[in-house]
C-alpha cells in the first residue's frame, strides 16, 4: 500500500511532462494517418491511458524490493523472447510480436525494463571507481543476451537501442583505460565480423545508403531521401498541421510511427520543431536531475539508465529522418505510434518517479 | 538502515551531469543541422517536394495458364483495358464524376458508390470505375488526358477460355471476391475488385495461378508528363498448370453428351488420372468475366437443369443395377455363394410377402453368378440381398469407395448415401425394413451415388482390388505414384469372378452388348434407374419424361492389363443398354484409336 506522504512526494512535474510529449504525438499521428482505416491517434489514447494506469500500479512497490526481483523480472523477459521467435507473428518481415486478440504486444521492448532492473541491482554494490574486466564482461552479457535474441527475430534496430543502456552503466561505473580500449577492440572485431557474416543484405544497404544516398533511389535511400525533403520543405513555419502535402511521405510505411518527426518537421517548420524539442528537453532535464535526487547507489543507476535510454533512443530516431543515421526502425519515445514502446516508456518513467518518492523514507 | 543515504555516490553524481552535458551540446547541434536544412536550404527542398509528384501504376500479374496433357491452352490471359479514376488528380471529385458520366456514359452514381468504397486508399490510388474498355473509349480518354488528368487507361490481363464451354465444370469459374471473403482473408491478401477462382480447377489451385501483382512508383511534373521510375515492384505471375484431361476425349464425351443431361467420366485406371470429366449442360466462363446481362444471369441460375452443378461429383444418382457389383462381391466374399450358386428366375418373386419384380417379365431362367451378371437379373440379386442383409452390404459398398467423397482435386464433391440402420434411425428416425434391404439390392431405395465414385469403384475393379486416387493435376502422379495403389481388403480371385460377369455382359450378348469394341476386351455392366414405380409409370403415359429410367453404363478395358475406365449417365435415358452404353462404346473406341496413334 502506498503511504500518503509517498503520495504527495510523486514528481508530478515529471508526470505532466510525459503526458504533454504523448499528446503532441497523438496530434502528430493524427495528422498523419487520419486518412487510413484504423484510428491510431485513438488508439494512441487508450495506451496514454494504459501506460499511466500501469505507471501509478508500478509505484506502488518500492523499488528495493523490484531491484530484489529483477533477476526473474529478467528470466521471464528472456523465455518471452525465446517465445517469439517460435510463436510470434510476422510483422514486416520480423518476428517480434505475440499477436493478442485486441493488439500485439512486442516483448523486446518490455525487456528493456528488466535489463536496467537487473543492472542497477547488479551495481548497487559496487563500490570502486572503475569498472573490472569481469565486471564489465557481467554488464555486457546481461545486455547482449536479450539483444542477441531481438537480433535472431530479426529486429537489428530494437537490438541496438539495448546498447545505449549498456553505455551508460559503463559510463556510470566508470571506464579505466585499459577497458576503454578493450571495448574499442572488441566493437572493430563485432563490426567487422558482424558486416561480413551476420548483417542482412537489405541492413547493409541502409548503411552504404546513408553514405551515399543517390545510389540507391528506390529502396532505403528512397525513404531517407523523402524524409529529409519533408523536413526540408517545412521551412520557417511549416506547411500547417495536416496540410504536408508531401505527397511522397504517404509512401513512408512508417510515417506515424518512427518517421513521425518527418511530419513534425514538415507540418510545423522550424519554430514548431524548437518547441516540440523543447517540451522534450524539459523532460529529458527532469530525467537527469532526478539522479540527483537519489538516495542511494542503485536509485542513481536506475534515474540515469532511464534517462539515458530515452535521450538515446530520440537521438537515433531523429538523426535517422534527417539522414545522420541508417534507418534502424527505432521508434521516437512518446512521440511515436506504438502500444508497446509507449508502455515501456511510462514504466521507465515510473522507476525514475519511484526513487524520487522514496528518497526521504527509511527503512 | 542499509544503503541510506549515507553512501558516498558523489563520484557517480559528478559522471551523470557530464554525461548530460554532452547530450545538451549534442541537442544544441541538431538544432544547428535543423536550421540548416530547414532554413538555409529550404529552398532546395521545397523546390524538390515541389517537382515531385507520384503516381502509383498497378503491374498486374498474368494469372496462371491451364492447359490439358498434352499442353493444349484450356484457360488463358488476353489483354483488356480499364479505367480508373486517381483522386489526387482531381480538382473538385463531384465534377469529376459528372464529366467522366459524359465521357464513358456512365451513370455518375455508379462511378461515385465505386470511389466511395476505396475511399481509405492513398489518394494516388488509381480505382477502377469501368471494366473491358472498348477502343473508342480507350482513345476517347487517351485523347482528352490534359483536360481530364484524373482519368487514366489501365491495361490488365483478363482471363479468357478460348473454346468457350469446353470443360468448363473442369475448369470453373471467376468471380469478384466478396466483402465477406475478403474479411475473413479467404483469399489471402486480395481486395476489393479481384476475381478469385470460385469453382473448378480456378478455385482449387488459386492460389498457385494468382500470382503477385507489382506497382510501378513513378515521378510525374506537374503537367503530369512522365519524368522517372523511382520504384517498380516486378509482378509475379501465377504458376501455369497443366491437367490430366485429354482434350481429344474431353471432346468426344461433350459432343456426345450435347443436348442431353448427363455426366461422362473417362480414367486412366493404372494411375487415377482423369482423362475427359463432362457434365452437360453446361455453361461459359467466359461469362462470368465479361458481366452477365440480369436477363443472362437469371436464366443461368433459375435454369431448372442447372447448368452450373458439376454432374460428375455432385450429381446423385441411385446406381441402378451397376450396385449388383458390389452385391456380387459381397456375397462371394461372405462365402454366401460360390460363382457356381445359382438361382431361378421366374420374372418376380414373392419376399416377405411382397412382390419383387425382374426387369425381364418373361424370367430368366435358371443361373449362375456370372450370367446373372451378364443378365442384370433382379431376382438373382434379391435373394442375395435377403440373405446378406444391409449391415454387411453396406460394408461392401464403403470399401468399394461408396458413400464417402474421392478426393479429387476438386472442391464441392458430394459423398452419396449409403444407407444402414443407423443412418436410418438418426435421419428418418424409423427402424431399418428388411424390404428396404431388398430394393438397395438393385441399387435403388435411399442409395446415392455419384457418377465419380462409379468410375472410381470401376478402376478398382479393374485393379483387382486396388484403389487409385482420382486426379486432374498432372503434377499429382509423382506424389501420389509414391503411394501407389491402396488395396481396399478383397480378393483379387472373387473379383475376377465379377469381371468374368462384367465381360459376358459386354461381349456375349448382354446387357451391356452396346459397350462392345473389336480388339478392346471390354468389361462393363448397365444400369436404368427407376425414377417413380410401374404402376404410376403406367398412369403418367409415355409421354411424360419422369417414367423414362437415367441410364447408366460404366466398364474398363482390356480386361486384363486394364488402361481405361469409363463411366457414363444420362438422365431420363432409358435403358443403360440402350442409350450409356454406346457412349462409353464410342469413348473406348476413340481411346483405342489415340493409343494406336500416339
Amino acid at each position: 500500500m502506498i503511504d500518503r506522504t509517498l503520495l504527495r512526494h510523486i514528481d508530478w512535474i515529471l508526470v505532466f511532462l510525459l503526458l504533454l510529449n504523448s499528446l503532441i504525438g497523438v496530434a502528430f499521428i493524427y495528422s498523419s494517418s487520419h486518412y487510413l482505416p484504423g484510428n491510431y491517434h485513438m488508439r494512441q489514447l487508450f495506451w496514454i491511458g494504459v501506460s499511466l494506469i500501469a505507471l501509478f500500479l508500478f509505484l506502488s512497490i518500492d523499488y528495493h524490493h523490484l531491484l530484489a526481483l529483477s533477476p526473474y523480472f529478467y528470466g521471464v523477459c528472456l523465455l518471452l523472447l525465446v517465445g517469439v521467435l517460435v510463436f510470434g507473428s510476422i510483422v514486416s518481415g520480423a518476428k517480434s510480436w505475440f499477436r493478442l486478440p485486441f493488439f500485439q504486444i512486442q516483448p523486446s521492448e518490455i525487456t528493456k525494463i528488466a535489463v536496467i532492473l537487473v543492472l542497477a541491482s547488479f551495481f548497487s554494490k559496487f563500490r570502486r571507481n572503475t569498472l573490472s574486466f569481469v565486471e564489465g564482461m557481467m554488464s555486457a552479457g546481461i545486455v547482449l543476451l536479450p539483444a542477441a535474441l531481438v537480433t535472431m527475430q530479426p529486429d537489428l534496430g530494437t537490438a541496438l537501442s539495448y546498447m545505449p543502456i549498456l553505455l551508460a552503466t559503463m559510463l556510470l561505473a566508470g571506464l579505466g583505460r585499459r577497458m576503454v580500449i578493450l571495448i574499442l577492440a572488441v566493437s572493430l572485431i563485432l563490426g567487422v565480423v558482424g558486416w561480413n557474416f551476420m548483417l542482412k543484405d537489405y541492413q547493409k544497404q541502409r548503411i552504404t545508403t546513408l553514405l551515399y544516398p543517390d545510389q540507391d533511389p528506390l529502396g532505403s535511400g528512397y525513404q531517407i531521401m523523402q524524409s529529409k525533403i519533408a523536413v526540408g520543405s517545412g521551412g520557417l513555419f511549416g506547411k500547417g498541421f495536416k496540410k504536408g502535402t508531401q505527397s511522397q511521405l504517404r509512401f513512408l510505411p512508417a510515417r506515424h510511427t518512427d518517421f513521425v518527426f518527418s511530419v513534425i518537421g514538415e507540418e510545423v517548420g522550424f519554430t514548431g520543431i524548437i518547441l516540440v524539442l523543447g517540451a522534450y528537453f524539459l523532460l529529458l532535464l527532469r530525467l537527469f536531475q532526478s539522479v540527483e535526487k537519489s538516495r542511494d547507489r542503485a536509485g542513481v543507476y536506475l534515474c540515469f539508465l532511464v534517462a539515458f535510454l530515452i535521450t538515446s533512443q530520440a537521438f537515433i530516431n531523429i538523426l535517422m529522418t534527417v539522414g545522420l543515421f541508417p534507418v534502424a526502425g527505432i521508434p521516437l519515445p512518446l512521440l511515436s505510434y506504438g502500444g508497446s514502446s509507449l508502455l515501456t516508456n511510462y514504466l521507465a518513467v515510473s522507476l525514475v518517479i519511484n526513487v524520487k518518492m522514496r528518497r526521504f523514507v527509511n527503512i | 538502515m542499509r544503503n541510506g543515504i549515507y553512501e558516498d555516490i558523489s563520484l557517480i553524481l559528478r559522471r551523470a551531469r557530464m554525461s548530460f552535458l554532452v547530450v545538451g551540446v549534442a541537442l544544441l547541434l541538431l538544432v544547428l543541422y535543423l536550421w540548416k536544412m530547414q532554413i538555409l536550404d529550404y529552398k532546395k527542398y521545397w523546390e524538390m517536394s515541389e517537382a515531385n509528384r507520384i503516381r502509383e501504376v498497378i503491374l498486374p500479374p498474368q494469372r496462371g495458364l491451364i492447359k490439358d496433357r498434352r499442353g493444349k491452352v484450356l484457360a488463358t490471359n488476353i489483354a483488356a483495358f480499364q479505367a480508373a479514376v486517381v483522386r489526387e488528380e482531381s480538382l473538385n471529385l463531384e465534377d469529376s464524376y459528372l464529366q467522366i458520366t459524359e465521357l464513358l456514359e456512365m451513370d455518375a452514381e455508379v462511378i461515385r458508390e465505386r470511389v466511395e468504397k476505396y475511399r481509405s486508399f492513398p489518394v494516388f490510388h488509381p480505382i477502377i470505375i469501368k471494366d473491358n474498355l472498348d477502343d473508342e473509349e480507350v482513345a476517347k480518354i487517351e485523347s482528352r488526358r490534359r483536360e481530364f488528368p484524373e482519368l487514366i487507361v489501365q491495361a490488365k490481363p483478363k482471363r479468357s477460355y478460348p473454346n468457350a464451354t469446353f470443360a468448363a465444370h473442369v475448369l470453373g469459374y471467376l468471380q469478384e471476391i466478396s466483402p465477406q471473403e475478403i474479411r475473413q482473408g479467404t483469399f489471402g491478401g486480395r481486395g476489393l475488385g479481384d476475381l478469385v477462382g470460385r469453382t473448378g480447377i480456378e478455385r482449387e489451385y488459386d492460389s498457385e495461378l494468382v500470382g503477385a501483382s507489382g506497382r510501378d512508383l513513378e515521378i510525374v511534373e506537374s503537367t503530369g508528363r512522365y519524368k522517372e521510375t523511382i520504384l517498380r515492384e516486378v509482378p509475379v505471375d501465377g504458376v501455369d498448370i497443366q491437367l490430366t484431361l485429354d482434350s481429344r476425349l474431353q471432346a468426344k464425351a461433350e459432343e456426345i453428351l450435347e443436348g442431353r443431361e448427363g455426366a461422362v467420366v473417362v480414367m486412366d485406371t493404372r494411375n487415377g488420372q482423369v482423362l475427359a470429366l463432362a457434365s452437360f449442360p453446361t455453361f461459359d466462363p467466359n461469362k462470368f468475366i465479361n458481366r452477365f446481362t440480369p436477363e443472362e444471369w437469371m436464366d443461368l441460375i433459375n435454369n431448372p437443369s442447372h447448368p452450373l452443378e458439376n454432374r460428375a461429383m455432385r450429381g446423385l444418382y441411385s446406381p441402378g443395377s451397376i450396385f449388383k457389383l458390389v452385391m456380387a462381391l459381397a456375397a462371394l466374399e461372405t462365402n454366401l455363394i460360390t460363382e457356381h450358386t445359382s438361382y431361378y428366375c421366374s420374372g418376380s418373386i414373392r419376399i416377405y410377402n411382397h412382390p419383387f419384380h425382374c426387369w425381364f417379365a418373361g424370367g430368366h431362367g435358371q443361373m449362375d453368378l456370372p450370367q446373372a451378371i451378364r443378365n442384370s437379373c433382379n431376382i438373382y440379386f434379391y435373394q442375395l440381398g435377403k440373405q446378406l442383409g444391409i449391415e454387411t452390404i453396406a460394408e461392401y459398398a464403403r470399401k468399394l469407395g461408396l458413400g464417402e467423397l474421392t478426393s479429387i482435386d476438386l472442391k464441392g464433391e458430394y459423398a452419396g448415401l449409403v444407407p444402414d440402420r443407423d443412418w436410418k434411425r438418426r435421419v428418418r428416425n424409423a427402424p431399418w425394413y428388411p424390404g428396404e434391404t431388398i430394393s438397395v439390392s438393385i441399387g435403388q431405395g435411399p442409395l446415392l451415388v455419384t457418377p465419380l465414385q462409379i468410375a472410381t469403384m470401376t478402376a478398382t475393379l479393374a485393379n483387382r482390388g486396388n484403389r487409385v486416387q482420382p486426379h486432374l493435376l498432372l503434377e499429382e502422379d509423382e506424389r501420389l505414384s509414391l503411394q501407389s495403389s491402396t488395396g481396399i481388403g478383397v480378393s483379387s480371385a472373387n473379383i475376377e469372378k465379377v469381371i468374368q460377369g462384367m465381360w459376358m455382359s459386354v461381349n456375349e450378348a448382354g446387357a451391356a452388348r452396346a459397350a462392345r469394341v473389336v480388339g478392346m476386351d471390354v468389361c462393363g455392366t448397365t444400369g436404368s434407374t427407376q425414377l417413380v414405380s410401374r404402376k404410376t409409370a403406367e398412369k403418367l403415359g409415355e409421354s411424360r419424361r419422369e417414367t423414362k429410367t437415367h441410364s447408366w453404363f460404366t466398364g474398363f478395358a482390356p480386361r486384363t492389363d486394364s488402361r481405361v475406365a469409363v463411366t457414363v449417365i444420362v438422365e431420363y435415358g432409358g435403358m443403360g443398354g440402350a442409350t450409356a452404353a454406346p457412349v462409353a462404346r464410342e469413348l473406348f473406341r476413340l481411346y483405342q484409336e489415340l493409343l494406336n496413334h500416339d
